[in-house]
């Protein structure tokens, strides 16, 4: 009798722990391509504004010629904003998945440039 | 009547001299803080000889942004310049004549990169400038050989192995200079 509950038990914990796999989201980053090869003006912004993510990663990718400013941030759809750098030519910022936000990115100087590509992750 | 025609054409070549003397001048003397130049260009760190410390974490390397920017796929020829308590900053050869500046805060699980050409450095800095939840920011910067220090709202450091970090800079822009010169680096709105 103690065998046969043991038996249903483990069976029991088999399919719960099985369900979890299954259904708890696959940890692998997912890639989105925002901005694609085109020329971005002063302050101009290039965004992913389809779902918001929790995101771990964005960039901005001027090309190998980089040397002007940029920034990459993340705001959340309440309007907040992180995970603000500013830098000088092509960026990135990886970070914990702490918010869900939307991601942009800009060019920075004080005229227009070519962007090969903005992306992010989540 | 040929006097009136000599007179114009004198006035024409005065007027064309001073067009000419006045865009010298604006080009080449009175160009403003960013045309301020500071040594050549080169960064020394990069010539010492490498320690296990100087590698790049894995972490870093697999990001898209290293397989963009750095020289090769590993990483090599970084340097680690500078460590202050969970924060570390490399200088990474990068692609096509750029330096890349790599950040990593092992507490905060953050990294971030910039890379441009090295010319950059001429006039100013390679830097990362990241806001903070209270407004402010921490810049970390790459300086060519010759810089010195690095200021902002009257708190000046030291540049060591061609880096600096500022803290809680709540302006918008840096000051980077030798005891001879200064170039001022903006940092945006």
């Amino acid at each position: 009798m103690q065998l046969r509950i043991r038996r249903r038990r483990a069976a029991v914990v088999a399919v719960v722990a099985g369900l979890a796999l299954a259904l708890v989201p696959v940890a692998g980053a997912t890639s989105y391509i925002y901005w694609w090869q085109r020329n971005m003006a002063p302050n101009g912004m290039g965004y992913d504004r389809m779902t918001a993510h929790n995101h771990s990663y964005n960039e901005l990718y001027f090309g190998p010629n980089a040397g002007w400013s940029s920034e990459v941030w993340e705001v959340t759809p309440a309007g907040y904003r992180h995970f603000d750098k500013r830098c000088s030519g092509n960026c990135f910022n990886a970070h914990p998945r702490y918010y869900l936000t939307y991601a942009y990115c800009s060019n920075r100087d004080g005229s227009t440039h070519f962007v090969y590509e903005c992306m992010d992750q989540w | 009547m040929v006097t009136v025609k000599r007179r114009r054409v004198q006035f024409a070549a005065v007027l064309i001299l001073t067009a000419a003397t006045a865009g010298l001048l604006s080009q080449f003397v009175l160009g403003g803080n960013d045309k301020v130049k500071i040594g050549n260009g080169s960064v020394s760190v990069l010539a010492r000889a490498s320690k296990a410390a100087d590698s790049l974490p894995q972490s870093v390397l697999d990001y898209p942004f290293a397989d963009r920017n750095f020289a090769s796929p590993r990483g090599d020829g970084s340097r680690l310049l500078h460590v202050e308590g969970t924060l570390r900053l490399y200088a990474v050869p990068g692609k096509g004549g750029m330096l890349c500046l790599v950040e990593v805060d092992d507490a905060a699980a953050t990294a971030g990169g910039s890379c441009a050409d090295r010319r950059i450095l001429l006039t100013g800095s390679i830097f990362m400038a990241d806001r903070q939840e209270d407004g402010s920011r921490l810049v970390v910067g790459l300086v060519g050989d010759g810089h010195t220090y690095a200021e902002a709202e009257g708190l000046r450091v030291r540049v060591e192995s061609n880096a600096f970090v500022l803290r809680s800079v709540a302006g918008s822009s840096v000051t980077v200079g030798s005891p001879t010169a200064a170039q001022t680096i903006d940092l945006g709105g």
